[in-house]
């Protein structure tokens, strides 16, 4: 059984997701040259994975839930190398003058945060879709 | 005379609202998933929904199973090109069948609220 009550829900499930994803950039790009993180190491750009699920319901109870929401499976760090730079100055250069930078690259996150911005709006778009249609529905009443 | 049952006109448009409903519920789910790898689009399937409810479902552990379990009535959307990450979604499509969906319901909505209007009608004795 369908509902759009379910819909909403897929729907929101998004909005919440692509937020995520949009704080995941964000962070990215303001530790683009943090040396140091929690562990000492420099920092690493971290990646939102996500995850088909059904959403949650009276419906997915009973095991035949028709609205697929999305989910964050994890937040994962990129393991790919860091980027060095050649600056002797620098408090974090090792012995032959190199610094190790965050393996971040601007250009990606401004990729990645767009992307999560379209799929937002596409996502809000749908809510206000949806909401039209309960309140056609809802016109049935009165009169 | 009227030929046609007022009974038959309101089951025909609650059927419409409701198709209209399965199709927003999948395209918004589709829509959730826009950035889910490997996510295959689905359009509801009424054949498929059809068959599963004519069959008979499993209510106990020692019943025999059903041989198609699939009773949600989703079938992924057919010679939908998939992205890179394996992904099938097209925003634009998603949109275009949640706008269309809006349409057939509000349109069986206005009918049905002018059935209902003159339903009301006959119950005041036109009053």
């Amino acid at each position: 059984m369908a509902t759009l009550s379910s819909a909403i829900n897929a729907a929101a499930s998004a909005l919440s997701v692509e937020r995520t994803r949009i704080e995941a950039a964000v962070s990215n790009l303001a530790n683009a040259e943090s040396t140091r993180s929690v562990n000492g190491q420099p920092y690493r750009r971290r990646d939102v994975v996500l995850r088909a699920e059904p959403v949650e319901g009276f419906d997915a109870a009973l095991g035949r839930s028709a609205a697929t929401g999305v989910k964050v499976a994890a937040i994962v760090e990129d393991q790919s190398e860091y980027r060095r730079r050649y600056e002797p100055s620098h408090p974090d250069a090792d012995k032959d003058g190199f610094v190790s930078l965050p393996n971040v690259d601007a250009p990606q996150e401004m990729v990645d945060m767009v992307g999560a911005a379209r799929a937002y709006q596409a996502n809000l778009a749908a809510i206000g879709i949806i909401r039209e249609m309960v309140q056609k529905a809802l016109e049935l009443g009165k009169g | 005379m009227n030929t046609i049952d007022d009974a038959a006109l309101v089951e025909a448009l609650r059927q419409q609202m409701t198709k209209s409903v399965a199709r927003q519920v999948a395209a918004s789910g589709n829509l959730a998933n826009v950035d889910t790898p490997n996510y295959k689009a689905v359009e509801p399937s009424f054949a498929d929904a059809l068959k599963g409810q004519l069959q008979m479902t499993a209510t106990r552990a020692n019943h025999i199973n059903p041989a198609n379990p699939n009773t949600s009535g989703m079938r992924e959307i057919k010679d939908a090109v998939a992205r890179r990450d394996g992904n099938t979604v097209e925003l634009d499509r998603e949109l275009l069948t949640m706008q269309r969906a809006n349409g057939d319901f509000a349109a069986a909505q206005t009918a049905l609220a002018a059935k209902f209007k003159l339903v009301r009608y006959a119950i005041s004795e036109s009053k």
